[in-house]
C-alpha cells in the first residue's frame, strides 16, 4: 500500500531518463556478450582440433623424453587460475578446496611417552609429548593380532577413517597416525596422535564428593548432545557412549572419544552387527536383536549417561543381556504393541516370557527415579529412554528441548571447577563391562530370572 | 565437510619426483599402470564389486603409485590389496580368500580377461590354488595392505566425480537428451578416465572430471550445451576444462596404440617378470632391484610348499 504512492513518483522525468541511459547500457552488454560468444565458439572449435592433433600427437611422440618432462609441469600449469582475457570482465569466482596432498606417515619416534593413561580392551592409552614442539598429546596404539588373516582390524581402519573427516568442538580431534619402525613388517605398530584432554566423565564421576549441579548437566549433555548430532548428521553412528568414553578438559570442555565401535552408516547401507555398546548403555532393540538399527541407539545411550550425570551411578547395570534388559524394562516399564509396535517381531523378544503384571506396574518409573529433576527434565530423559526407537528424540531436536532453556541455565564452560588430573599420574581405572563384538564372545551370558530370552 | 566432494591431490613436485627418478621407461610404466588398472576392474567385477568401490581401489593404487616404484611389488598383488582394503572400509567387504581365488583365476592362462576371439574353456585346474598358495598371496596381500595405508598416510577417502557428474546433469536438465543415454555416456567418460595412464583422478577435483565428461558426452551425442560458460557454475575453469576434455577423449586412441606397441601385453597378466624381459630386450637394466636373489630363493621355497 505504501509502495503505491512512490510508483507515481517513478514517472518524472530524471526517471525516464535514468531507464533511458539503462536501456542503452543493457543493449551494449548484450552486444559485447554476443561478441564474447562468438569468441568462444571459436576457440571451442580450436580447443577440438587441438583435441585430435594431441590425441595423435601423443601417441606418436610417446618415447620422447619431452614428454615425460611436460607431465610433471603440467598438473602445476593446470591448477593455476589464469582468467581469460575473454572471461575477465565475468570474472567469476570458482569454489577451491583446500585439500593438501597424502605423504607418507610419520615415525612414533617424533614423540616421547610420558606415562601409559589406560590399557583397555581396544588398545593401549599413553601421553607423550612432539619432540619437535613440546606439545602434550594422548598416543592410542592400535591392537594388532599378529597372523589376523584379514589384516589390520576394521574396527582400527573404521576410527581412523572416520576421526580424519570429524571436526567438531566436542569431538576428540585426531592429528596424525604415526607407525612403529618395522615398515615391511605386516604388523607393524600403528599409533593414532589425539588431542590430550585432562580426564574422563567416568573417573570424575566416581571421584567427586557432590554431584554434579544441575546447571553443570545441562552443560555437560547440551556438549555431548551438540557432538551426537554432528556424527548423525554425518551419517555416523558411535555406537559406544558411556562415560568412561566422554573426555572433559579442565576448561569444562566436554569431548567424544573412542570410535572403535563408529562406523558410516551411508547408501549403501550396510550390514550392522549388533554386538555393539557395552551393556549398560545399550539400547532395548539391541538387547532383543534388531538386525536394522539407526541413531536412536546412540540418543539411548545418551539417556543413559544423563541419568548418571545426575546420580553418578551408571543407570542400568544389569550383569548380563538377560539381566539388563529386565532393569530396563524395571525402570521404562514393560513395552505393548502400544508402547512400542512390532517389538514382538524382533528375534529375542519371540521368546520373551514378560512376567505377568497389572497394567498398572507396568509404566516407567523415571519420574519417582528422579525426584529432584523438573517436569521438563524428566519428560527429556523419558523421551531418551523410551523402548520403541522411534519415539526417541534426534540430537537435533534435543538440542531444542525445553528443558536446557528453563532455569538453572546451562553453566558457561569457564566456570566448571576444575578436577585434579588423573592422566597426568595415574592410570584411569575401568569398573564396567567393555564393548562387546568383535572382540568378545557373548557366550558366557547367563540367563536370568523373571523372564528367559534364548540368545541365537 | 569438504572430503565428501573434493581428494588429496598430487603435487606437481610428487609429479617431478615420480618422473625423474622413474625405474621404467616411460611408455613401460604407463602400459603398467594401464594394465594393472584395467586388471582392478575385473576383479571388482568378478568379486561383484559395485563400481563406486572397485573406482576407489584405483584411485588409490594411483596414489601409491605416485610414491612406490612399480617395480617394487607384484602389480597383481597392489591391486589386489587395493581393493582388499577399499572393500573392506566401505558396506561390501570381501573376504583374502574371495580375493585370493579371484585373481588367481584371473592370473591363470583359463582367465577370460584376455580374449583370443572366443571364451576360453572353462578348466578349474587352470586356477586351482594350494594352501600354500593362498597362504602367500595372503601373506604378500596383508602386507601391501599395512604398507599402502602408511605410504598414504591412513587417509583412504575417495570421493567420486560419478555421482556429482548425475546431479550436474540433472541441474542442466540432461541436455535434453534422453536421461540414460547421456548418463551412460558420461560414466563411460569417468569409467575410462581411471584407467589413463595420466592419472587424471590424482591431479584433478572429481567436480573437474565430472564437467569434462558431461562435456565430451554432450559432444559425442550432439547435445546443445547451455550458451554461457556453464562450466563455471562448477566451479571448473576453462583451462583445466580443455585439457581434461582432451585428456579423456585421448584414452581411447592411446590403447590403440599401446596395443600396436606391446603387442605381448595383452595376451597374459602383466606381471614384474615380462617388464624386465622388455627391459632386458631394450638393453636396460632393471633399476633399484636388489631383491631379486631372495624372490629366486622365495619361489623356490613356495615351489617346494606347494608339494
Amino acid at each position: 500500500m505504501s509502495t503505491k504512492p512512490k510508483s507515481r513518483w517513478a514517472s518524472s522525468a530524471e526517471d525516464a531518463e535514468y531507464e533511458a541511459r539503462q536501456k542503452k547500457e543493457k543493449e551494449e552488454k548484450r552486444r559485447k556478450k554476443a561478441l564474447k560468444l562468438q569468441e568462444e565458439e571459436e576457440k571451442k572449435k580450436a580447443l577440438l582440433a587441438a583435441a585430435t592433433t594431441t590425441t595423435s600427437q601423443f601417441a606418436e611422440t610417446n618415447d620422447d623424453n619431452d614428454d615425460a618432462a611436460s607431465s610433471s609441469s603440467r598438473p602445476s600449469k593446470r591448477r593455476k587460475l589464469t582468467p581469460e582475457p575473454a572471461s575477465n570482465n565475468t570474472s567469476a569466482t570458482l569454489l577451491r578446496f583446500d585439500v593438501g596432498t597424502w605423504k607418507p606417515s610419520r615415525s612414533v619416534d617424533n614423540y616421547d611417552k610420558l606415562n601409559d593413561i589406560e590399557e583397555g580392551t581396544y588398545g593401549w592409552v599413553a601421553r607423550a609429548t612432539e619432540l619437535a614442539t613440546g606439545r602434550v598429546v594422548a598416543l592410542k596404539r592400535l591392537k594388532l593380532e599378529a597372523g589376523d588373516p584379514n589384516g589390520l582390524p576394521v574396527t582400527g581402519l573404521r576410527e581412523i577413517q572416520i576421526l580424519k573427516n570429524c571436526r567438531h568442538r566436542n569431538v576428540v580431534a585426531m592429528e596424525e597416525v604415526v607407525v612403529g619402525n618395522d615398515v615391511s613388517k605386516p604388523d607393524n605398530s600403528i599409533f593414532l596422535v589425539l588431542e590430550f584432554v585432562e580426564h574422563d566423565l567416568k573417573s570424575i564421576l566416581q571421584d567427586m564428593p557432590e554431584p554434579f549441579l544441575s546447571s553443570e548437566v545441562k552443560r555437560l549433555l547440551l556438549q555431548l548432545t551438540s557432538g551426537v548430532a554432528y556424527l548423525h548428521q554425518n551419517y555416523i553412528l558411535h555406537r559406544d557412549l558411556k562415560t568412561s568414553n566422554l573426555l572433559l578438559s579442565n576448561r569444562g570442555l566436554l569431548k567424544i572419544a573412542d570410535f572403535g565401535m563408529a562406523r558410516y552408516v551411508g547408501d549403501p547401507r550396510p550390514k550392522l552387527t549388533q554386538l555393539v555398546v557395552t551393556l549398560w548403555y545399550r539400547a532395548p532393540e539391541l538387547l532383543l536383536g534388531t538386525r536394522t538399527y539407526d541413531a536412536a541407539v546412540d540418543m539411548w545411550s545418551v539417556g543413559c549417561i544423563m541419568g548418571e550425570l545426575i546420580t553418578r551411578e551408571p543407570l542400568l547395570q544389569g550383569s548380563n543381556e538377560v539381566d539388563q534388559i529386565s532393569k530396563v524394562f524395571e525402570l521404562c516399564g514393560v513395552p505393548t504393541e502400544d508402547s512400542w509396535p512390532g517389538f514382538r517381531r524382533l528375534p529375542n523378544a519371540r521368546s520373551l516370557r514378560l512376567p505377568k503384571q497389572s497394567p498398572l506396574a507396568s509404566g516407567s518409573v523415571i519420574r519417582a527415579r528422579f525426584p529432584n529433576l523438573t517436569a521438563a527434565g524428566a519428560s527429556l530423559l523419558n523421551s531418551l529412554l523410551a523402548l520403541d526407537p522411534e519415539k526417541r528424540p534426534s540430537a537435533k531436536e534435543m538440542l531444542e528441548h525445553e528443558y536446557f532453556r528453563q532455569d538453572p541455565k546451562p553453566k558457561p564452560e569457564s566456570l566448571f571447577p576444575t578436577f585434579p588430573s588423573k592422566a597426568g599420574q595415574e592410570r584411569r581405572r575401568r569398573h564396567e563391562p567393555d564393548a562387546p563384538g568383535i572382540f568378545q564372545g557373548r557366550d558366557k551370558e547367563e540367563r536370568g530370572a523373571g523372564f528367559s530370552l534364548r540368545m541365537v | 565437510m569438504s572430503s565428501l566432494l573434493a581428494n588429496p591431490l598430487a603435487t606437481p613436485s610428487q609429479l617431478y619426483r615420480r618422473a625423474s627418478s622413474a625405474t621404467l621407461p616411460r611408455d613401460v610404466d604407463e602400459a603398467v599402470y594401464f594394465a594393472t588398472q584395467c586388471l582392478t576392474q575385473a576383479a571388482g567385477r568378478l568379486l561383484q564389486l559395485p563400481q563406486s568401490v572397485t573406482a576407489q581401489a584405483n584411485v588409490l593404487l594411483a596414489r601409491f603409485w605416485l610414491a612406490e616404484s612399480p617395480m617394487a611389488h607384484e602389480f597383481s598383488d597392489v591391486s589386489a590389496a587395493t581393493i582388499y582394503l577399499v572393500s573392506k572400509l566401505g558396506p561390501l567387504p570381501r573376504s583374502p580368500r574371495d580375493v585370493s581365488n579371484v585373481y588367481a583365476y584371473l592370473s591363470s592362462a583359463n582367465s577370460a580377461l584376455f580374449p583370443s576371439g572366443e571364451l576360453p574353456k572353462d578348466d578349474p585346474r587352470a586356477y586351482y590354488q594350494t594352501e600354500a598358495d593362498y597362504y602367500a598371496f595372503q601373506q604378500r596381500m596383508l602386507g601391501l595392505e599395512a604398507r599402502i595405508l602408511q605410504s598414504l598416510s591412513f587417509d583412504t577417502q575417495v570421493s567420486l566425480p560419478h555421482p556429482l557428474a548425475i546431479t550436474y546433469l540433472q541441474t542442466l536438465d540432461f541436455l535434453s537428451q534422453p536421461r540414460t543415454t547421456v548418463s551412460l555416456r558420461t560414466i563411460q567418460y569417468l569409467n575410462t578416465a581411471l584407467l589413463s595412464p595420466q592419472m587424471l583422478y590424482i591431479t584433478h577435483q572429481p567436480n573437474a572430471l565430472a564437467t569434462a565428461a558431461i562435456y565430451n558426452a554432450a559432444r559425442d551425442l550432439g547435445a546443445k550445451m547451455p550458451e554461457h560458460e556453464w562450466w563455471e557454475v562448477f566451479d571448473v575453469d576453462r583451462e583445466e576444462l580443455g585439457f581434461l576434455v582432451v585428456a579423456m577423449r585421448s584414452v581411447e586412441g592411446w590403447m590403440q596404440k599401446l596395443k600396436e606397441d606391446f603387442p605381448s601385453f595383452g595376451n597374459n597378466i602383466l606381471k614384474r617378470s615380462v617388464v624386465e624381459d622388455e627391459l632386458h630386450r631394450r638393453g636396460l637394466q632393471v633399476g633399484n632391484r636388489d631383491n631379486t636373489p631372495r624372490d629366486e630363493e622365495d619361489e623356490v621355497m613356495r615351489m617346494m610348499d606347494s608339494r
